[in-house]
């Protein structure tokens, strides 16, 4: 399976990746506005139209201030939440690694948003005919054989695309290698059941305004045991409700005779 | 009933007005798009029409199936005269909340892809659900509508055709849920059983309800009820642990049977003074007295589920989750447990009514907090219904509630003895 991997100790917030990302699905610009959401970030907020997002977050670190520079996207999830919410399958997980979107079958109920734990699917609000977008791993441009935009355009290898089994090494020889410039986690590796884009950080990720606390088993797992229940509680109420008709019916003997009465 | 010549109370002139501005708003809503009327966001995609036209609007309208599944299956006799109005009721609650469900969808022209969808999502299954419970009461309605033409053979017709329309319906649906022939052959094979065994006289029939359509209606209804909580188990990083729970589709059933019961009270007792039908109190008196045992159970399940979770400590922090769980609970359970301890009250009309407004009204905070109050997502500014949400919503309210006044001006719904 294809995944990215993000060095953001690398990371110089250059935002090559975020044009390239625009540039490649046809994203229009946006209104850009500084010190709206964390300082230089721009557009403060991923949309319908920015599906990729630098993150500039000022961190104290070794008694000073200094920049941790992250990014927002699509984790294309190993067991994504949205596939398993979608009631119509317009979303789904490839088996290269992407969490392709098909607009065809789309209604717009928007569970994927409600569901997401990275608030990654966002929505055409203003839209008559409105589409859910969001990151596509650029399943096109795997099936031509290239990498993604993003990962193309980065001009500090802070962003690589590869093989997650292969990624995740690499990661963790990183981490072994220079204990002293990475926190001891890989983002993304266990979350929410893991995903396809792996993070590396040199401070706490929470200080990076990534979603944790998230659980180590998907999302999915609850909901597929209430939904495997199903055709117990069928059977079993269809069961129960003629049973209990017999019986009481059994018993009420006089009501039968009432009712024919009636009748 | 001839109220021809009477000028048209101000009651009426209200819902209409709020009707055909809701109408206004929709249209509206569909010519510039969701964004530019409600204050839904990428951060809180669900709102107000899910917590009230959905989530509230279904569990109330569970009356439908609970009174039907007491008198045509469980021999509630004494209810019988509440039948059709129950089922009256659920009937325009389900077009209202699949009205509900139109406006909130972003391409609603896209609905029907549900049926060929997702087998893995409660929401595809509460589709299907929805669906066909919709239809079948429907059916359940039919028997006025050929009382009032005076159709005789179209009686004999339904009598004889819908338990086998049930039999294929839910065969459908199993193998929709499942793509498990095994599966679909079980249901199949107990519905045919049962029907069978009737035929022949093994098990009684009784009257001139298919007992399989009522049936039909209550095993549906178990399903989309408690999968409308299934669609909260997948938030785990939103909804605050107090609602957040792995049994949260029981909850959801248990809360809907109970409050239910107390709509189809109330809607009697409104029925009686506002349309001037004449209800006799004792099935409602009998009906109430359900309340508080189905009541003791909700409430033995939530706060036990809450203490085994170990979130009991978040009771008592004082912020707005905590004080809305307050809230909700005692106006839905505690307030109506105490009332039903003090001696008489119940007895009354006036107590009657009260019990039921707030059974009522604690199931809509709960699911107002379940879809609202009790998410929060990070970095995210917080949720407000904007006044075209509101608008729409009442707008639908009123639309159900003329179409029932309609209805029953038109068909023997509360005639009958």
């Amino acid at each position: 399976m294809k995944a990215l991997l993000m060095d953001t100790t690398f990371c110089v917030a250059c935002r090559g990746c975020q044009v390239a990302c625009k540039q490649w699905n046809q994203l229009p610009a946006e209104q850009t506005v500084f010190f709206v959401g964390g300082g230089y970030q721009n557009p403060p907020h991923r949309s319908s139209e920015t599906w990729n997002l630098i993150t500039f977050n000022e961190v104290s670190r070794q008694d000073t201030l200094d920049w941790a520079f992250g990014r927002r996207q699509c984790n294309h999830c190993l067991e994504p939440a949205c596939v398993s919410a979608c009631p119509v399958a317009a979303l789904t997980k490839s088996p290269e690694g992407p969490v392709c979107y098909d607009e065809s079958r789309c209604i717009g109920c928007r569970y994927c948003q409600v569901v997401c734990p990275f608030n990654a699917p966002r929505f055409e609000w203003g839209k008559r005919d409105p589409e859910i977008r969001k990151c596509t791993l650029c399943v096109d441009r795997l099936a031509l054989g290239q990498e993604p935009a993003c990962s193309q355009s980065c001009s500090s290898n802070a962003l690589i695309f590869g093989d997650r089994d292969e990624l995740l090494e690499m990661a963790r020889t990183r981490i072994a290698k220079r204990p002293d410039r990475y926190v001891s986690h890989i983002y993304g590796e266990h979350e929410v059941g893991g995903t396809c884009v792996l993070y590396l950080s040199k401070v706490p990720f929470e200080q990076m305004g990534f979603t944790t606390g998230l659980p180590n088993t998907p999302f999915s797992q609850e909901v597929h045991r209430a939904m495997a229940a199903i055709p117990f509680a069928l059977s079993g109420t269809a069961l129960a409700l003629g049973a209990l008709y017999w019986i009481i019916n059994r018993r009420l003997e006089s009501f039968k005779e009432d009712t024919e009465e009636q009748s | 009933m001839n109220r021809t010549s009477s000028p048209t109370p101000p009651g009426l002139i209200l819902l209409r007005g709020l009707a055909f501005l809701g109408l206004a708003a929709i249209i509206y809503r569909f010519w510039v798009g969701i964004g530019a009327v409600a204050n839904l966001s990428d951060g809180y995609p669900w709102g107000l029409w899910v917590a009230i036209d959905i989530l509230a609007g279904v569990a109330l309208a569970a009356g439908g199936f609970v009174v039907a599944g007491l008198v045509y299956i469980f021999g509630g006799k004494q209810f019988a005269g509440l039948a059709r109005p129950a089922v009256l009721t659920a009937f325009l609650g389900y077009l209202m909340f699949v009205l509900g469900l139109v406006v909130d969808m972003g391409r609603p022209w896209h609905m029907f892809y549900i049926f060929i969808g997702n087998h893995q999502s409660p929401l595809y299954e509460i589709g299907w659900c929805a669906f066909l419970y919709t239809l079948v009461l429907a059916l359940e309605l039919l028997p006025p509508v050929f009382e009032r033409f005076s159709m005789d053979r179209a009686y004999k017709i339904w009598q004889r055709t819908s338990p086998w329309l049930v039999v294929a319906l839910l065969s459908l649906f199993t193998w929709a849920m499942t793509f498990s022939l095994a599966w679909t052959l079980a249901v199949a094979s107990i519905l045919l059983g049962w029907e069978l065994m009737m035929e022949i006289g093994v098990m009684g029939r009784k009257g001139q309800t298919p007992v399989l359509l009522i049936a039909a209606g209550v095993m549906l209804s178990f399903l989309h009820q408690s999968s409308l909580g299934s669609l909260y188990l997948m938030t785990p990083h939103t909804l605050n642990p107090l609602w957040h729970s792995p049994i949260l589709p029981v909850l959801f059933l248990v809360s809907a049977i109970v409050a239910g019961i107390a709509m189809i009270i109330l809607e009697s007792l409104a029925v009686e003074s506002i349309l001037g039908h004449k209800t006799p109190l004792e099935p409602l008196f009998a009906l109430a007295y359900k309340i508080p045992i189905l009541l003791i159970v909700y409430a033995a399940l939530k706060i036990g589920d809450i203490l085994l979770r170990g979130q009991g400590g978040i009771l008592l922090t004082p912020h707005v989750p905590a004080a809305m769980w307050w809230v909700e609970m005692s106006l839905g359970v505690f307030l109506p447990l105490a009332l039903y301890v003090a001696p008489g009250l119940i007895s009354k009309r006036a107590g009657l009514a009260v019990v039921s407004v707030l059974v009522v009204a604690g199931l809509v905070v709960n699911r107002v907090n379940v879809a609202i109050v009790g998410v929060e997502v990070q970095r995210w500014h917080t949720y407000y219904p904007s006044f075209f949400e509101i608008f729409i919503t009442l707008g639908i309210l009123s639309m159900g509630l003329l179409a029932y006044t309609w209805a029953t001006s038109q068909l023997p719904i509360h005639d009958q003895e």
